[in-house]
């Protein structure tokens, strides 16, 4: 009796069906995939010689892919789509069919059918152009909400607790910090800075660029009020309750530092910056913070790291434009009313704070409470366990 | 050309392109679409533009973007001076100068893009760096690499007389815009891998101990798995197995401190250097001796 490949293998292949089902899978996966994409996969297909085919794994892979995380994710999207037997953990129902998708054939069979001078290349309008029913393939998978225009890079979030990441997350918490920092109101400023389009004549430098032209001011030079992204600083509780969490916080507090240019400290019983250590993406960056704070004894001392905080590291920058997000439990060794004192003082620096907790319940620590009776001090509690909190509160993190 | 003999051409030109490589650049020409290239400082973005015009005896025409680079300095120019001077000359005459005499092509400044636009001969056009350029100038660029046109209000649209082949760069200092990138066919350009970047050096080198060449290459190789701030490129290999044949070095020296001073070709930052005393230099040297290059650099056949 053949194997369900076997006759899968023998069915006829569909180019432009497999095709446009390899362009879906793409789109799922987050890569903006659309029909011009589809296009030139076909182009590309048709142009490289029968013998070459295997090379349009790097054909594809330049069309596809729009970044260095694309880039990275190509390989194992390719082989999955069309070497589906040599990834691993993919299963086989048996007396199931599924359409064959060996590129070598689908290559041959587009040759056959679109190559100039085919008989079905008259019957296209352009013997490139996907044709309408596959089209209609993609319509059908532009229906969900998060394909709209046929290409998007939006995936959908999951409940999944943080302390179950996987490194498919991190994709994902990019896109979702990117879109966070896009959607910061941006504040004007007292500067003004050089822009074709602005409203105040720049007359300094009009007179300067007026010398090349003999004194007459051919070239005017307008300013326009620097409008700006509000500061971001990111505090970081890695004490020992913190301990399942405090990693999967420094991925986020890193995504916002590549985003919005954020500032990042840990803290337990000191204050450190952890910035410089975040910026490059390396494998060491967990047992960097841990050599930092390695020394910092045991105990939570967040009123003292605050203090610290706004006192010393961030004494100049802490202005009506900046937001303080503090990732913590609240569970502070420090006496109760400090931590409440000590956030009155950064708040009194026009700083908007939001404090982010993993727990099911808003910390209700002594010194919480303290906070919390006093009104006004933070402007935000809320949860962050799963990218899905993430993503509903970026509404609230403008 | 098929993307083997234009793999070959690179290889002539002096850059050893991966046939991965190759090929996207051949489909870049094939489909008339740019490329753009992303990668890490030092790994021969730049220079696959060059190599690539040479490879193609094309002219090679560059915009290096930087912050604040307007329409002025990439497109094209008004010569203001040139028109004002036009306008005096004539201002005695009984022949008046018209307006559209001054908006003539004679006293249209090209800058690069329009270079590219206007050349009698197809050229390879890079747009170097464009991550460093405003998101305004990006806009601009649309236009150009979606049409291979540039609009001059006065003059109207220039179509380009032959599609340039077009190489844009990228060290990802700012996220460039999806429009963009979607006008683009994509590269990143990696570190090589060991037998590749001692064929570079080799090829760039020739003069240079074969014996030396493999085992500085090796020595650069373990140093990038170190958690540098900034990892050495090719260019710094290059520069670095260049000093050490410049002393006179055989072959790699035992003592880590007979190499301190060439090290500055590969650590950029004081935080490198720092982290990178004579102790893991001494390691990292070590290792060369574990494996050969010709041990695992694959046999032919």
């Amino acid at each position: 009796m053949p194997s369900t490949e076997s006759c899968a293998d023998r069915a006829a292949p569909q180019p432009l069906e497999a095709i446009a089902g390899f362009a879906a899978m793409l789109r799922e996966h987050g890569l903006s995939v659309g029909v011009a994409e589809q296009q030139a996969f076909v182009r590309s297909a048709l142009r490289l010689p029968l013998e070459r085919c295997e090379m349009l794994d790097a054909a594809w892979r330049a069309i596809a892919c729009h970044d260095a995380r694309d880039w990275r994710r190509w390989p194992d999207l390719f082989a999955r789509y069309w070497h589906p037997q040599r990834t691993r953990g993919t299963t086989r129902v048996s007396g199931q069919t599924r359409p064959s998708r060996n590129l070598q054939q689908i290559v041959q069979s587009l040759h056959d059918s679109m190559a100039p001078g085919a008989p079905r290349a008259a019957a296209a309008d352009t013997a490139l152009q996907v044709p309408q029913d596959t089209l209609l393939q993609d319509t059908n998978a532009a229906d969900l909400p998060r394909a709209q225009g046929g290409a998007s890079r939006t995936e959908a979030l999951h409940d999944r607790s943080l302390t179950q990441w996987l490194p498919q997350d991190l994709a994902q918490l990019e896109r979702l910090a990117e879109q966070i920092s896009k959607t910061m109101r941006k504040r004007l400023t007292r500067r003004w800075h050089e822009h074709s389009s602005g409203r105040r004549l720049d007359v300094r430098r009009t007179l300067r660029a007026s010398l090349r032209t003999g004194g007459v001011p051919v070239h005017p030079a307008w300013r326009t009020p620097r409008r700006e992204r509000p500061r971001l600083f990111i505090l970081v509780d890695v004490s020992r309750s913190m301990q399942t969490h405090a990693q999967l916080f420094l991925r986020i507090a890193r995504a916002f530092v590549t985003s919005m240019d954020a500032r990042v400290f840990v803290f337990h019983t000191r204050l450190a910056e952890v910035t410089p250590l975040l910026r490059s993406d390396s494998a060491a960056v967990q047992e960097k913070v841990n050599a930092v704070t390695a020394g910092f004894g045991g105990g939570t001392r967040i009123a003292t790291s605050v203090a610290s905080f706004h006192a010393v590291h961030a004494r100049a920058q802490l202005t009506r434009r900046s937001r303080v997000w503090v990732l913590s439990d609240g569970f502070d060794a420090d006496e109760p009313h400090c931590l409440a004192d000590e956030l009155a003082c950064v708040r009194s620096r026009g700083a908007r704070i939001i404090w982010l907790y993993p727990s099911a319940q808003p910390p209700a620590s002594q010194a919480m409470q303290a906070v919390n009776a006093r009104s006004g001090l933070v402007e935000r509690q809320r949860r962050l366990d799963s990218l899905r909190d993430l993503a509903a509160l970026a509404d609230q993190l403008r | 050309m098929t993307d083997a003999e234009l793999r070959e051409s690179l290889h002539r030109a002096g850059y050893i392109a991966d046939e991965a490589l190759a090929t996207t650049l051949w489909l870049a020409g094939e489909l008339q679409r740019p490329l753009l290239v992303e990668g890490d400082a030092g790994v021969g973005k730049t220079a696959l533009a060059s190599a690539l015009a040479r490879a193609s005896g094309l002219q090679l025409i560059r915009l290096q973007c930087h912050e604040g680079l307007d329409l002025a300095q990439a497109a094209y120019e008004w010569n203001y001076a040139r028109q004002l001077l036009a306008i005096r000359l004539h201002e005695n005459s009984a022949q008046r100068v018209a307006e559209a005499d001054l908006f003539a092509r004679d006293y249209l400044l090209e800058r690069p893009l329009l270079q590219a636009i206007s050349s009698d001969a197809p050229c390879v056009l890079l747009i170097d760096e464009v991550d460093r350029a405003d998101e305004a100038f990006e806009a601009f660029l649309l236009e150009v690499l979606a049409d291979y046109q540039i609009t001059v209000p006065e003059l109207g649209t220039l179509k380009a007389k032959h599609i340039p082949h077009v190489v844009l760069t990228s060290n990802g200092t700012r996220e460039l815009s999806d429009a963009l990138r979607r006008r683009c066919l994509y590269h990143y350009l990696d570190y090589p891998s060991l037998a590749r970047e001692v064929a570079i050096v080799r090829s760039t080198l020739p003069q240079a101990e074969s014996g030396l060449v493999e085992q500085a290459v090796e020595f650069v190789q373990r140093l990038r798995r170190e958690d540098l701030a900034k990892k050495p490129g090719v260019a710094e290999s290059l520069d670095w197995v260049r000093a050490l044949h410049r002393l006179e070095f055989k072959a790699l020296p035992d003592d880590p401190l007979a190499l301190s001073g060439t090290l500055a070709c590969l650590l950029k930052t004081r935080e490198d250097r720092f982290q990178l005393g004579p102790e893991r230099v001494r390691q990292l040297i070590e290792g060369r001796r574990t494996v050969g290059v010709a041990e695992k650099a694959p046999q032919p056949g």
